[in-house]
């Protein structure tokens, strides 16, 4: 009966394929569009090589100094820094074939060592990008703040260095000056080494890094993998939501009912109608977690336990959106209610927002008994990993809370027709 | 033997009694029509014989067996007709009456030949391929009609089959429902439609307000107006009425009294012409006399005071 029930949904579904399309290309849409505004990177997964232009006005030894900054072996892996004019800059960020413009403007070296007038140096972002104009201003902002640093610590010394610098000072001069700075960055030794904070790499990473055989993730495709498998959670929510809005349909229709005329179990139509939300969901899944997955070039670490799992929670989904509808058959009335259940599952579940972001009482006593967080940390622990993740045990949880879920579906429904169900 | 026997049968919803204390039965090769106005409680009657509700109070029985004893069995001799056309418009008739065949418990290949055995006998054979929702109201009612037949019950529950459909596919599938009596099914036929019940059904049972207040054929329930003819009389009866004329109400029944209108029977086997004249002579300026069969809504008026056309 359950192949009949499901043949049925499966042939409808098929003769009025527009909602169910809408579903299968919203998610699809959300993954191509994050892809294009994360987008830049290079073939092999990775950021790729940031290609930013400089344009120096200034025309000193600071514009000098960055040039060959620029040019040396290590800077050139991960940038490409172009000396351009004002206005060719401006061109070619505008045809998008830079990320961004850094001017170092007329006078900035003067002003800077004179501390004659505050200075700035100025960055043009290009727009239609998103990660690499970043990288340029962070760049930047820890370039300022070195910047600032030397200046409130060699700001006396300054027109000096100056001097020095122009060539209008005698060696004497300029010994003195250096003999100057060593004793102040000798000073300044004691404050900075040992550092009192430092960090060191987790275990995790160093186990993922030392584990042969399989390709280590970058840390740009860890990234858009942790985000996908964030973001396909919370999409499943919702589409299963959609999906079960059949079973509103069947109340409405009065078909459910009917079938009621001839069984007397409920829960063949509610398992059948689980398993049509599975089907779609797996649909979706396969486009938002495989499509996606295409355009980040995510390479998923451990695809047998991703699609157990994923199977797991779209059961989960289902069955939690079936018990929703028997709560509340009137279908205006459950759609707002199913999708703050939605929004609620995938915030507290750690699907926007990473686990640890999240209020202490949330992370600790709410997150841990959320599915969505079974779902989302279990994959994001394999894909940066995968030693020691328990997903069969997640997996199973999963099936037995579904299991649950269709039961007290089936109960709720039987108890509302006795007492008189309309939806 | 009855097919469905309901005995002293109720329902409330809170504080409305929506079925009181209803009990009737269905004979095989019989349409029994329950006639009342919309919220009268023939949907809750059809839907606790059915399954779908449980009755607070009182048992239905299905081929004299308690339904609540094997609900599985009896619903496998019942075929229900909701009054909603609980069909997939996406899905074409045959395939709306193969998946309800297959519920029904058929087999793939009996669904298959029963359907096209329904779809002639419904004379839906060159739509047969068509989805639902291209169907005119007609044609959806018959394809509603049909998914109740796929395992030839012998008790059919009719909630109100005709509703909302032209008088011609209303004829259509009238005849088809006579056809089904004339094979033995024994039929429960809800209605609001008086030709209905007076031209379909073998017997009536007429509902208001959750309760059943007569029952009998046709004939029986014109008796209760004490003979096969009614009197309408239109006058003005603001200022005087059968109350303060003396005598009147040994010789007439009232069956139904407004400002302009009286409607009446004899009391007893009476002269037609002797109830005219004593009509025409009573002391309010009669305008007209019509004199006609009572019809059921004569009966309704007469049990509820209220005309079930309302």
């Amino acid at each position: 009966m359950l192949r009949v029930l499901l043949a049925k949904d499966l042939r409808r579904a098929w003769r009025n394929p527009l909602p169910w399309l809408i579903n299968l290309i919203v998610p699809l849409a959300m993954t191509a569009l994050i892809g294009l505004v994360f987008g830049g990177k290079s073939d092999n997964g990775a950021l790729g090589r940031i290609r930013f232009a400089v344009v120096d006005e200034d025309k000193s030894f600071v514009g000098d100094f960055l040039r060959r900054a620029a040019t040396n072996e290590k800077a050139t892996k991960n940038f490409e820094a172009v000396f351009l004019e004002r206005d060719e800059a401006l061109r070619q960020i505008n045809a998008g074939k830079i990320s961004a413009v850094v001017i170092i403007p007329t006078n900035f070296t003067r002003n800077y060592l004179t501390a004659s007038q505050p200075v700035s140096l100025e960055l043009i972002k290009n727009p239609a990008e998103s990660i690499h104009p970043a990288v340029i201003e962070e760049l930047l902002g820890a370039a300022v703040t070195a910047l600032n640093a030397l200046s409130r610590n060699f700001l006396s010394d300054y027109p000096a260095w100056k001097a020095v610098l122009d060539g209008d000072a005698d060696s004497h001069q300029a010994s003195r000056l250096f003999e100057r700075a060593g004793d102040k960055l000798k000073a300044a030794k004691a404050t900075l080494y040992p550092p009192l904070v430092t960090y060191e790499r987790g275990k995790k990473a160093d186990a993922a890094e030392s584990k042969g055989g399989k390709p280590k993730a970058d840390d740009a495709s860890f990234i858009f993998a942790y985000m996908l498998v964030g973001m396909s959670a919370m999409f499943l929510l919702f589409l299963g939501n959609n999906a079960m809005t059949d079973l509103h349909r069947e109340l409405r229709k009065r078909t459910f009912e009917r079938y009621q005329t001839m069984h007397e179990q409920v829960w063949p139509f509610i398992v059948s109608k689980v398993v049509f939300t599975v089907v779609v969901l797996l649909i979706c899944s396969a486009a938002m977690l495989g499509g996606g997955g295409l355009i980040f070039r995510v390479h998923w670490q451990h695809p047998l336990p991703l699609l157990a799992l994923t199977l797991g929670y779209a059961g989960f989904v289902a069955a939690l959106f079936a018990v929703l509808v028997a709560l509340i058959p009137d279908e205006r009335r459950a759609g707002a209610l199913n999708t703050m259940v939605g929004m609620g599952l995938g915030m507290a579940g750690g699907c926007a927002f990473p686990r640890q972001q999240l209020p202490a009482f949330l992370r600790e006593h709410v997150t841990p008994l959320m599915p969505t967080d079974w779902f989302v940390e279990t994959l994001r622990n394999l894909q940066s990993g995968g030693a020691g993740v328990e997903w069969r045990f997640v997996l199973l949880k999963t099936l037995m809370v579904s299991a649950v879920l269709i039961g007290l579906a089936a109960m709720l429904f039987r108890r509302r027709f006795k007492t008189g169900l309309r939806a | 033997m009855s097919l469905l026997r309901v005995e002293r049968l109720s329902k409330a919803f809170g504080t409305i009694r929506a079925v009181d204390s209803v009990s009737f039965e269905v004979r095989p090769g019989e349409i029994y029509g329950l006639l009342g106005p919309n919220g009268a409680g023939k949907t809750t009657t059809i839907s606790m014989i059915s399954g779908l509700l449980k009755p607070d109070s009182g048992e239905v029985f299905v081929a004299d067996a308690a339904f609540w004893s094997d609900p599985q069995k009896a619903k496998r001799i019942m075929g229900v007709v909701p009054q909603e056309l609980a069909i997939y418009d996406e899905l074409t008739g045959r395939e709306n009456l193969e998946f309800w065949g297959r519920m029904a418990g058929l087999s793939s290949r009996d669904a298959k030949a029963r359907a096209v055995e329904l779809l002639n006998a419904l004379t839906l054979t060159d739509r047969a391929d068509d989805a639902v929702k291209n169907y005119s109201g007609g044609m959806k009612r018959r394809i509603n009609l049909g998914c109740a037949l796929s395992h030839r019950p012998k008790l059919l529950l009719l909630d109100e089959p005709t509703v909302g459909i032209d008088p011609q596919a209303r004829l259509n599938i009238l005849e088809f429902i006579r056809q089904l009596r004339e094979s033995g099914t024994g039929i429960l036929y809800t209605t609001h439609y008086l030709e209905e019940a007076e031209t379909l059904c073998q017997r009536i049972g007429i509902i208001d307000h959750g309760r059943l207040l007569a029952e009998g054929t046709l004939g029986e329930l014109q008796d209760r107006l004490g003979g096969d003819r009614v009197f309408v009389l239109e006058a003005d009866f603001k200022n005087s009425g059968p109350e303060t004329w003396e005598g009147f109400d040994r010789r007439f029944r009232v069956i139904q009294k407004t400002e302009k209108q009286l409607v009446v029977a004899a009391v007893g086997a009476r002269d037609p012409s002797e109830c005219l004249k004593e009509l025409l002579a009573l002391p309010v300026r009669v305008e007209n006399v019509t004199l006609k069969r009572p019809s059921l809504n004569d009966v309704f008026l007469q049990l509820t005071g209220r005309d079930l056309r309302e």
